[in-house]
């Protein structure tokens, strides 16, 4: 990895290069989106997280670089079995307030409003947010439904009537006595103190909380009720519950305890402003104003930053050799990025579906269990030229990865062996699949890609034209369709195989091996019943146990030693039986003014952190 | 005239129904699913759970049948509420009146160098015709009609912005986008160097116009050539005609005859064009916005398109099929005045 981090500081001065600094006052952030919404309950995108990210403070922060430190914030701890502040067998987390800290609006921060923050996310709970991760380890639930729903012993849509009015005054006052009896007694005050109680010991928990995060914001409770989030009653509270973005008033609003106010959000011209917050707790800001704004074509970006005007802008890898022969600019190729692309099989397609033929092994087409058969699937994982994809179509931008765990997380070890292209070997497995026919029959599938993704498309290119070479019976048609179109045909289990990205909600290897490895995960779902009838039988390199409960158990544990064998272990499994291809591991370019200092490379952080910014030649 | 003018006018409303309908109809075909995933980013759209996925797709009333959902959507656009535009993160009528106003003062300032330039030219290339002057002008408008639009755009900013540092991109700099959204700022029509004068900021005049030549120069172009060659070949194929002969045997003078016999009625598919030009430039130049970064109706139209908004689809589809419709009438009406044997009925 190291060699790909190589940082390149181009400060020559040429006849048009500026021998000043443009606009030292302001940041101008050239990017390609804007905010999704900025509410920090609803926000799941890195594009808003960033916003929120300077506007707002957590309990508790990542310490610079580190993906895995924390340093205090609006907490005055980080809580630890050590200090105290973790107890109860890691099932509550202690956190005293820091005071004098002041929101931008002049009011303080109290406990109040931390207990509320928390109060507030778990009943707000949007479909398609980030409260999931809350109410997992605090409850052991994936959404509130299913929460109320056992609570009051009725389905969501019994409870309440399309107006999302109780239908019942018994239903009324279960609901009532829901937030008494389960949410309030979560999150509870002493003093100073915050104390949140844990359904379960779960390791991750912090990393949930800590800045990188728009969810784990500080909201100011007096503003939220001004405006009209939850009004902190017990009545009623499911009137805030599950709005659409749009419906939040926190859609285009701010206001947190963070270095920077929000000014404003012009959508038409995609661009927030935002303004140093002189009464900030760590003292204010070196640069007063920082535009963040979504320029969605490259060539005007381009210019921007070479005349001055973006002091900050996102460049496409496949331009990285113009902006290292431009002047006056930092370009560090390489940056770690938390997400893995991957291959992952579906091991039992729908029969219907377009893609697969014939649907059986007769040379036109290919069975609906194809990839239940592990011979396939190592000869798909030695016909892919992962290096050749990564130098060649990333432009050196991307890392080879044993699983599909990013570089840096717990349990990621470079020692694990990783698929290389090897014909030979593909050729002897797929000669062993299906005792020798498919060697005979050949195969015809598609593989699909989401047009204007181009890594995806010469992905399966490569996939294609390798598989043919080992046998020309072997035909694979690469289809471009629109990204709906990709997502539904995946919903339907129609796709055989698909290319897809998974980026890190938290840096915690229980993010990822669960997501890609567990039946139930967010792809593991779409692996089929066969997948996941698999995954649950008793293994021997487990002890006996399946994999899915390995998943399991490795995410409670306490220990981290042992937790990190328990993923070794997992890998080793995935990758002798090849459940999924990880194709590359992608890295980031970064690309600033040579005048800008200060930026420090957290890949889980959303974004920039302008706090550390100042402007000099 | 008059009554062509009113059942034309009456036509408008049932043709933008039925436009509506069919592009409705469409959207209808993709399924719930699909469009769901365009209401959520993409990255987010991989960590719904299936519940999730139910819940959403019944929040914004896609698990509704056809009939139904045109029905809501038709009976909230007589209240003037045409949805919520995922890709401008704004209401869509919202997203239109605040995008509009850039388009129009582009279209506005790009008009006369347009068409005036355009038709000036053919006119001059024809009368010169085959001569070193029409070469001249040919070759300039083949280059402009041959030249990609977005490579030209880039072109204009090259030289412009990074070369020259005269024509930045945007709308405004930084600090004129202050004072026109301040308070002590009043908006009369939106158009920025209009509202900058009627306030009386000369600075945020000239800003607004700095920011608005650039798009110019690059349409202008483009635009001209389309013009000029149409202009050119009318021209000449009146000046062949038996009466232009006879003019210039009466002894007419030959700025007469230019001016009063042949250029006025080579002028009809001039006008086409010319009104087609105007249309198409209110309906948003796509590439030219995106590339200054103007956020006008284009931008917005392709990036709805793209991402399948169909909140923001039918919006622009309303507003651009209304000002196609009343746009070809004000042509059609237009042919009468130039040119009265044209009979409108």
């Amino acid at each position: 990895m190291k060699k790909f981090f190589i940082i390149l500081m181009v400060t020559l001065l040429g006849v048009f290069a500026f021998t000043q600094v443009k606009n030292p006052d302001m940041i101008f952030d050239a990017t390609l989106s804007e905010p999704d919404t900025l509410d920090p309950h609803h926000a799941y995108d890195t594009s808003s997280g960033e916003v929120i990210f300077n506007v707002y403070d957590n309990l508790i922060a990542y310490d610079g670089e580190s993906l895995s430190e924390f340093v205090p914030m609006l907490s005055t701890v980080v809580p630890s079995v050590e200090n105290g502040y973790l107890r109860d067998g890691g099932t509550t987390y202690v956190f005293p307030i820091r005071e004098g800290v002041k929101f931008h609006n002049g009011n303080d921060l109290t406990a109040e409003d931390v207990e509320y923050t928390f109060e507030r996310a778990l009943l707000y709970n949007p479909p398609g947010g980030p409260v999931w991760m809350y109410l997992d380890p605090m409850f052991g639930v994936f959404s509130i439904r299913t929460l109320v729903e056992d609570y009051v012993g009725a389905s969501w849509d019994n409870i309440f009537d399309s107006n999302m009015n109780p239908t019942s005054p018994e239903y009324e006052e279960a609901l009532v006595n829901f937030y008494y009896d389960v949410i309030d007694p979560a999150v509870e005050v002493q003093g100073n103190e915050v104390h949140v109680h844990l359904a379960r010991p779960f390791a991750p928990f912090l990393n949930v909380i800590a800045s990188g995060s728009g969810w784990g914001a500080i909201l100011d409770k007096e503003y939220s009720v001004e405006i009209g989030i939850w009004d902190g009653n017990a009545e009623g509270w499911w009137k805030y519950h599950g709005w659409t973005k749009e419906q939040s008033p926190y859609f285009d609003h701010a206001m947190g305890t963070g270095p920077y106010k929000l000014v404003g959000w012009d959508h038409a011209q995609q661009r927030v402003t935002l303004e140093r917050f002189d009464d900030y707790w760590r003292g204010p800001a070196p640069i007063r104003r920082v535009i963040i704004q979504g320029i969605d074509e490259w060539s005007t970006r381009r210019a921007m930053l070479e005349t001055g005007d973006a002091d900050i802008a996102y460049v496409p890898a496949q331009y990285l050799d113009v902006v290292l022969s431009m002047d006056g600019l930092t370009v560090i190729p390489g940056t770690p990025e938390v997400s893995i692309t991957s291959l992952g099989f579906n091991w039992q397609v729908d029969p219907e579906s377009p893609y697969i033929g014939s649907g059986q092994l007769d040379g036109n087409g290919i069975p609906p269990n194809f990839f239940e058969d592990h011979n396939v699937r190592l000869g798909f994982a030695y016909a892919f030229d992962y290096d050749g994809m990564i130098n060649e179509v990333l432009n050196g931008l991307g890392e080879k990865v044993p699983t599909a765990l990013p570089t840096g997380f717990l349990g990621f070890d470079e020692n694990l062996p990783t698929y290389e292209l090897d014909l030979q070997k593909a050729e002897n497995y797929f000669k062993r699949a299906y005792r020798g026919r498919l060697w005979q029959t050949g195969f015809k599938m598609s593989i699909l890609y989401n047009t204007g993704n181009d890594a995806r498309r010469v992905s399966a290119e490569i996939l294609r034209d390798n598989l043919a070479k080992i046998n020309p019976r072997f035909q694979v048609e690469v289809r471009g369709v629109q990204w709906p179109t990709y997502l539904d045909e995946r919903e339907n289990m129609m796709l055989p195989v698909y290319i897809i990205g998974w980026v890190a909600d938290f840096p915690d290897p229980h993010n990822f091996i669960f997501t890609y490895y567990h039946s139930e995960g967010d792809y593991g779902g779409y692996y089929g019943d066969n997948f996941a009838e698999f995954a649950s039988l008793p293994r021997p390199e487990f002890g006996g146990k399946s994999l899915n409960k390995m998943i399991e158990d490795a995410a409670v544990e306490a220990d981290p030693a042992k937790r990190e064998q328990m993923y070794i272990d997992i890998q080793d499994f995935v990758i002798d039986y090849a459940l999924v291809l990880p194709l590359y591991q992608p890295q980031g370019l970064r690309v600033h003014r040579s005048w800008l200092k200060g930026w420090i490379d957290n890949p889980i952080w959303p974004g920039d952190y302008y706090y550390d910014y100042t402007k000099v030649e | 005239m008059t009554t062509y003018i009113i059942r034309r006018l009456l036509l408008l409303p049932l043709i933008m129904l039925g436009v509506t309908l069919i592009v409705f109809s469409m959207q209808q075909l993709l399924g719930p699913l699909k469009l769901l995933s365009t209401y959520v980013d993409p990255n987010t759209y991989a960590k719904l759970s299936d519940q999730d996925k139910i819940i959403l797709m019944e929040q914004y009333g896609l698990t509704d049948p056809l009939p139904v959902r045109y029905g809501k959507w038709i009976g909230n656009l007589l209240k003037g509420d045409l949805g919520w535009s995922v890709v401008g993160k704004e209401p869509v009528l919202d997203a239109l009146l605040h995008r509009f106003p850039y388009t129009v003062e582009l279209a506005l300032y790009a008009l006369f160098p347009i068409i005036g330039v355009g038709i000036w030219f053919g006119v001059t290339a024809a009368v010169h015709h085959n001569s070193f002057i029409d070469q001249t002008i040919r070759i300039f408008a083949l280059i402009g009609w041959s030249l990609p639009d977005f490579v030209w755009a880039i072109l204009v900013l090259l030289i412009f912005y990074i070369g020259l540092g005269w024509f930045p991109p945007g709308n405004l700099s930084l600090w004129a986008d202050e004072v026109v959204k301040s308070a002590a700022f009043n908006n009369y029509t939106n158009l920025l160097t209009i509202d900058a004068l009627l306030n009386g900021r000369i600075d945020v005049f000239w800003d607004a116009l700095r920011h608005i030549l650039g798009p110019i120069i690059a349409i202008s172009w483009l635009w001209w050539a389309n013009l000029l060659r149409i202009t050119r070949s009318s021209m000449l194929e009146v000046l062949r005609k038996d009466y232009i002969r006879t003019a210039r045997s009466k002894g007419l003078p030959e700025k007469i005859v230019i001016n009063k016999h042949a250029r006025r009625n080579a002028l009809i598919p001039v006008v086409t064009t010319a009104g087609q030009m105007v249309i198409g430039l209110l309906a948003g130049v796509v590439i030219v916005e995106m590339v200054f970064v103007r956020t006008g109706l284009g931008s917005f139209a392709a990036t709805a398109a793209q991402t399948l908004d169909y909140a923001s689809i039918m919006g622009v589809l309303l507003f651009t099929s209304f000002i196609l419709i009343v746009g070809n009438l004000i042509i059609d009406v237009s042919y009468a005045f130039i040119d009265p044997r044209i009979r409108l009925g």
